[in-house]
């Protein structure tokens, strides 16, 4: 249906993309034909997000061309890609919750009236009302775009962009967090927009939409170009197999440790808005390695565990009792540490010390003589006892948290979840934002602390990491646990197989 | 780098008491009796209804909210502890006015928590329905002490020294003493200021926002209730107009002292020596005659220059920082991108 051998609309070349330290995009080229679904795809930073960051006009690469449709395209802002007709759909929206979808759709270019300049609100509407009749969906024009769901905001980023008569739309996981209903028919206004004419550039984790919906797909790993292709001539297999290729670092070392009693056990848990039916178990002195693609449920079933989300349906134990946590309070009383994966948002308490940053999770356990007053000389002891153990660099226990380096306010953040006892600990994205020496240090005191014989949970998508350091790897995908690899099975490709797919992999039953 | 950041903290927490120092050593210079035993006494005397109540909302903002309702809480206190001693003498009084302050603060925190209106607008509603209910209650008059009654120790509160401290003062030290040790010795104190620095990472702490907010407005309520001793038996008389504008008062001694307004930092000395600023300010105003319309003016001023100063310092100076500081206020600002 297209003919790649048309002249490209957009060609790209030799991208390169540098950050201090990092460089996100390396030589890339990438080209995509007018009325074309061009998917994107690759491992978490592949460099997909910078690529669309430079089309958007976000970031400016450092060297290498943009042609579009045979004349140099180098945005240097948001607006840029907008008048050249490049409509770039982030996964997070760029929409005012509290005006109406027609503002929303014509903001900044609202349709005024040639008189006394006031905007034609009825104009607006239907104009608005139109663009939604092309897609296919019925949304009305004057609700907020508070009211809507997840997956209406996002078809009302897809009508702003059409309202600009945007050539290039470029969808960053528009899927990630709808439901199958939701995606069938995103799949469908993406076939209509490429029936217009218009081309689509689509990144996604899951292959299985790709296959669907995209004519080619190009494959990145590690900022470089791995190679394009027409979907009709590859299999979800070998687009796996390109998207991890790499050796396994050897950096990642795991301790053997033999797995003791069984700490954790969910059994059928439902909970929030995705987990279905999770069943899992954690052992004493065993690593649990939760993978899955972003937006599969990791965070709720983290969260689950820590009292922080209720359970609907199911139940947990905890060694053998059941446990019911109202809260992490509770949790916390009975020995469960957390380590949360936003360490900026929801990890440090920034104005405080680090001090005060470690004790905050026992402060029932620093009281003085006087019973209900804290005790300076307990909490000067918890921080030498962690800074000691931990390693953590600082001035001293008055240094603000906000002052260290990532890598030590993550150990800060360690020593808080171990404090109220390191009987099982929940880790979300334990090295994310941390440099290698940092997370080299890190994956060695997760050795440590289940050689002490915690066991730990770790939710991770950097799947090198995942499977450099888990004994076990359980796959969540749609909230639902599809794979359990054990051994050999422990594979990268075993895991995205599972993940993208949601074909079911288990090398063991699953509550053994 | 780190002597500028010790510096820094040591201003958070000294820098208004510096100023006030300063203020101490130039008045006798501007009014000649300053230092005089009634006037010292007076100065005293006056700030500790200001200062008691300032401490209660240091805990409030130290969280990130306001308590806008501690005027018409004074108001509603100080009627109905008049009431209580008509009927029923010093005991009453006491437990009327105390009893009436964390009753406010147990509505303020109820609006608040069950049905999550944001702190500045329950307090806001609440500010006039607090003397809404006063002027009700003294529709037929204002409520007063008797003058026969003057030998009762409810009475005397306001008037008596101890060795030669005045009494209200002495409840205001006693009240910033266990002020003090609640903010940095106890585990509750602790988790104020957790919850203010970053509520997403305190709930993850084991910290419950609902029970946090009870404990801060009942709070600010009970040390309403105490600062009613010290007012109501210093004026004698009390309606719905009592202390018109109060709450602003006690919101520009607690940020003048250096208490962070997003939450998170809070310094009861820096409360403390404000509120002193203020009553000396007010003092030397009004022994050189300065009429009291002028006398707000300068108040105004003072603040606005002290959180200029700071501002440019630290304060707005993180980015967001303004945000969060306004989105603490209630006020909800556009913020493309966080849809969900």
């Amino acid at each position: 249906m297209v003919d790649s051998s048309a002249p490209a609309l957009l060609r790209v070349d030799g991208l390169t993309v540098e950050f201090p330290g990092v460089r996100a995009l390396d030589g890339v080229h990438f080209d995509v034909a007018p009325g074309e679904v061009h998917a994107l795809v690759g491992e978490n930073g592949a460099g997909k997000s910078t690529l669309l960051k430079v089309l958007g006009g976000l970031h400016r690469p450092s060297s290498g061309t943009i042609h579009l449709a045979d004349r140099l395209y180098r945005p240097r802002r948001p607006a840029d890609a907008t008048h050249a007709g490049i409509a770039v759909i982030y996964q997070e929206f760029n929409l005012y919750p509290d005006l109406t979808v027609a503002e929303n759709v014509f903001s900044g270019r609202e349709p005024y009236h040639p008189f006394h300049r006031g905007i034609r609100y009825a104009e607006m509407n239907r104009k608005a009302a139109a663009l939604f009749a092309t897609l296919g969906v019925s949304i009305d024009p004057t609700a907020p775009v508070s009211s809507l769901t997840v997956s209406e905001q996002q078809l009302v980023e897809i009508a702003k962009a059409l309202s600009v008569d945007g050539r290039i739309i470029v969808m960053d996981e528009p899927t990630a967090a709808l439901s199958a209903d939701e995606v069938t028919r995103l799949l469908d206004v993406v076939r209509r927009l490429r029936a217009e004419g218009r081309s689509v550039i689509y990144v996604s984790h899951r292959l299985d939409e790709v296959f669907a919906v995209a004519d080619r797909v190009t494959v990145l790993r590690d900022g470089r170009h791995v190679r394009t292709t027409d979907l009709s001539a590859t299999s979800s297999d070998e687009l796996v197999r390109l998207m991890v290729g790499r050796d396994v670092s050897s950096m990642f070392h795991r301790d053997d440790v033999a797995g003791g009693d069984v700490v954790l056990e969910l059994d059928r848990v439902s909970a929030g808005r995705r987990l279905r039916d999770v069943s899992i178990v954690v052992r004493a002195g065993e690593i649990v390695g939760i993978g899955g693609v972003a937006g599969a449920g990791q965070p709720e079933l983290s969260q689950v565990i820590f009292g922080a989300v209720a359970v609907k349906s199911g139940r947990m134990l905890l060694s053998g009792e059941p446990y019911r946590p109202k809260g992490p309070n509770d949790a916390m009383k009975a020995g469960i540490g957390f380590l949360h994966e936003d360490r900026k948002a929801a990890g440090i308490l920034p104005d405080l010390s680090v001090r005060h940053n470690l004790t905050i999770s026992v402060l029932d356990r620093v009281r003085g003589l006087l019973g209900r007053l804290l005790s300076p000389a307990a909490e000067l002891g918890i921080f030498d006892t962690f800074r000691t153990r931990l390693a953590i660099r600082t001035t001293g226990p008055e240094q603000l948290i906000g002052q260290l380096s990532g890598g030590n306010q993550q150990k800060v953040l360690f020593g808080r979840a171990l404090a109220p006892g390191g009987r099982l600990l929940v880790l979300n994205e334990p090295t994310r934002g941390v440099d290698i020496g940092a997370k080299v240090e890190i994956h060695h005191l997760i050795n440590e602390i289940t050689a002490d014989g915690a066991g730990v949970v770790m939710i991770s998508s950097d799947l090198p990491e995942l499977l450099g350091i888990s004994d076990r790897v359980y796959v969540l995908a749609s909230g639902q646990i599809v794979g359990h690899l054990t051994g050999a099975d422990r594979t990268e490709e075993n895991v995205m197989l599972c993940a993208t797919t949601g074909r079911r992999v288990f090398s063991a039953e699953l509550v053994a | 780098m780190k002597t500028s950041t010790s510096l820094g903290s040591l201003w958070d927490t000294w820098g208004i008491t510096a100023i006030l120092v300063l203020l101490l050593a130039v008045a006798p210079v501007l009014t000649p009796d300053f230092f005089s035993l009634d006037n010292a006494q007076s100065v005293l005397r006056e700030s500790a209804y200001l200062g008691i109540v300032a401490a209660g909302m240091t805990f409030a903002i130290a969280s990130g909210a306001f308590d806008l309702s501690v005027g018409g809480q004074l108001a509603l206190c100080s009627v109905v502890s008049l009431i209580g001693f008509a009927a029923g003498g010093t005991a009453l009084a006491i437990v009327a006015a105390v009893a009436t302050g964390l009753a406010c603060g147990l509505i303020n925190a109820s609006l608040i928590t069950r049905l999550s209106v944001p702190p500045f607008v329950a307090t806001l509603g609440t500010l006039f329905v607090f003397r809404g209910v006063s002027y009700i209650l003294t529709q037929d008059g204002p409520k007063t002490l008797p003058y026969d009654q003057i030998g009762s120790p409810f009475v005397k509160i306001g008037g008596l020294n101890v060795a030669g401290v005045p009494v209200p003062f002495v409840i205001m030290l006693g009240v910033f003493a266990a002020a003090w040790l609640l903010l940095r010795r106890t585990a509750t104190g602790r988790r104020v200021l957790a919850y203010g620095s970053s509520p997403e990472a305190a709930k993850f702490c084991g910290i419950s926002p609902t029970r946090l907010r009870f404990f801060v407005f009942a709070l600010v309520g009970v040390s309403v209730g105490i600062a009613t001793l010290t007012y109501i038996t210093r004026v004698w008389t009390a309606d719905g107009s009592a202390q018109d504008g109060f709450e602003l008062k006690v919101i520009a001694a607690v940020v003048l002292g250096g208490t962070s307004l997003k939450g998170g930092k809070a310094t009861l000395i820096g409360t403390f020596s404000a509120v002193l600023l203020i009553s000396v300010l007010n003092d030397m105003l009004v022994s050189e005659g300065v009429p009291s319309a002028y006398q707000r003016i300068v108040l105004g001023g003072v603040l606005i220059i002290a959180l200029t100063i700071d501002g440019l310092r630290t304060r707005f100076a993180a980015p967001g920082s303004l945000r969060r500081a306004v989105s603490g206020l209630g006020v909800r600002t556009p913020q493309p991108g966080s849809v969900r």
